[in-house]
């Protein structure tokens, strides 16, 4: 009970639950979209997917002012890489949140000429340029991690002990690859906040990838990764030792 | 910009600056009905209001928890008054939130059959006995502290040069009988006396006075929508505007917030 409050009493929080709930919707439809007996619950769904949609523009009208903010702290990180990955991380992502407040302004009706359809790419492509960014530095921290691992002695202690362990199936697949991908996962396993960070940002382009119909997928995909990415998003809140630094 | 993005990150916050342009959209479409606009413009202004309240509804899905978290939390205050003031307040905002929620329900077409002013009414008599309650709350917090200030002022001056106070005279059994010519200029001073108190109490407590103001701003809204007295949409917009502000106020400046 104190972790939900906790939650809901931070405005982040809040959007990834009725974020979890839109992607929760869309998944619902989609796996219904053949039985014709919950037409009415179907409907229902995509009233609520509405209802929540909008409601979420609204909320997020004053984003953007974070997002500069956050690239204002970030152009002063030490790593270049990280510096250039996350400023610009920071840039698209506002300029997807000022796409996303003049869409709500059509949609209010406060703009009466607006192109929606051109609106509505153009946010999509801005919040696709800000995951990959966002992916790219995940995968430099992950490649950094591994270096580090690799150098540590502990470890080729065990790494050693992992190939000698089955020669037969060290033998039949390359044991560089099987040696990498060991490495990889025991990085993972020791930097959760990385690999949570990864797979939210995996599970965050295939959204944008659908709307701008570079690689269809469906609506419960979709809806799917919405939802996976979205939980992931609460665990990152309700836990802020899971959280990505910076 | 920084201050902004501390405020931003709170969701209460959030939820006050929507209710802010709601009651600012519900002034403007009195204004605009009373100026003769074009119904095209109403039209905008009422859907945007219409819509800000759903987003406001949903915003608030979770706060019946909230408040029953509070109301645990005040159960074990020392001051009694203070107690049933706060505990049933959090009890009656509850039950609120938890009739808002299904009014919710029913607007997004989630519960088909929802009689939405039956409802409404429902929602809106806890948040009068809340906002009833906390009136009451700040009322005896007022009283306490101007008994405080008085029994301070007593102790600074013991010799006034104007003469016994009123109670005295009042309560002295054995003095003659006042004619209705002292009476009422005696009443009159101890008015004086009671205002002065009130005002000097007020002004060195800024949170117990945006408080005050606050609930005072708020309770309209209620007994207009009920019935109760109506005073027409203008000044409940500008009403529910005064009381948004002041309560974005007290989240800027968390130490002008009234506790517990």
């Amino acid at each position: 009970m104190d972790a939900f409050v906790k939650l809901t009493s931070q405005s982040q929080g809040k959007d990834r639950i009725l974020r979890a709930m839109q992607n929760a919707c869309a998944l619902s439809m989609y796996l219904l979209r053949n039985r014709s007996e919950r037409k009415e619950l179907v409907a229902k769904l995509q009233s609520l997917q509405n209802s929540i949609s909008s409601g979420r523009k609204l909320l997020r009208l004053g984003n953007a002012a974070n997002s500069i903010e956050a690239a204002k702290r970030t152009v002063q990180l030490a790593d270049k890489v990280l510096r250039l990955c996350l400023t610009a991380a920071n840039i698209n992502r506002a300029l997807y949140l000022i796409c996303d407040n003049a869409l709500w302004a059509g949609k209010v009706g406060l703009v009466r000429s607006i192109d929606k359809e051109r609106w509505s790419l153009n946010a999509s492509r801005f919040y696709l340029f800000s995951v990959v960014l966002h992916l790219t530095r995940d995968v430099y921290a992950t490649l950094q991690l591994m270096t580090l691992k690799s150098k540590d002695k502990c470890f080729k202690r065990r790494m050693d002990q992992h190939l000698s362990q089955d020669p037969e199936v060290a033998q039949a697949v390359i044991p560089q690859l099987d040696a990498l991908l060991f490495l990889l996962w025991e990085t993972l396993k020791c930097h959760p906040a990385v690999a949570l960070d990864t797979l939210r940002n995996i599970c965050d382009l295939f959204g944008p990838l659908d709307k701008l119909s570079i690689y269809h997928s469906n609506a419960g995909l979709v809806g799917f990764c919405g939802l996976i990415s979205s939980l992931i998003g609460i665990v990152t809140v309700l836990q802020p030792t899971l959280r990505i630094a910076p | 910009m920084d201050s902004w993005v501390r405020f931003n990150a709170q969701s209460q916050a959030k939820e006050r600056l929507i209710r802010a342009a709601q009651y600012a959209c519900m002034l403007l479409g009195y204004s605009l009905h009373r100026g003769g606009a074009a119904a095209e413009l109403r039209a905008t202004v009422s859907q945007l209001e219409a819509h800000m309240s759903l987003t406001r509804k949903l915003l608030r899905l979770g706060n019946s928890v909230e408040a029953l978290e509070a109301a645990k939390r005040a159960i074990h205050l020392s001051d009694s008054v203070l107690r049933l003031c706060l505990t049933i307040g959090h009890l009656n905002r509850a039950m609120y939130f938890a009739c808002d929620n299904i009014l919710w329900a029913g607007k997004t077409g989630l519960i088909s059959k929802v009689d939405q002013l039956k409802w409404s009414q429902r929602s809106f008599r806890y948040y009068l006995f809340a906002l009833i309650l906390n009136l009451t709350r700040d009322v005896y917090e007022l009283h306490l502290l101007m008994e405080q200030e008085a029994r301070s002022r007593n102790s600074k001056s013991p010799a006034s040069p104007c003469g016994p106070p009123a109670s005295d005279q009042l309560s002295c059994p054995s003095s003659p009988a006042t004619p209705p010519t002292v009476v009422l200029p005696l009443m009159g001073a101890w008015l004086r006396r009671q205002l002065q108190l009130v005002r000097a109490v007020l002004y060195n407590n800024p949170p117990l006075l945006l408080d005050l103001l606050k609930n005072s701003c708020d309770i309209v809204i209620p007994l207009d929508r009920l019935g109760i007295y109506p005073l027409g949409a203008g000044f409940v917009g500008v009403c529910g505007l005064a009381s948004s502000v002041l309560s974005i106020v007290t989240m800027i400046h968390p130490w002008l917030k009234l506790k517990p």
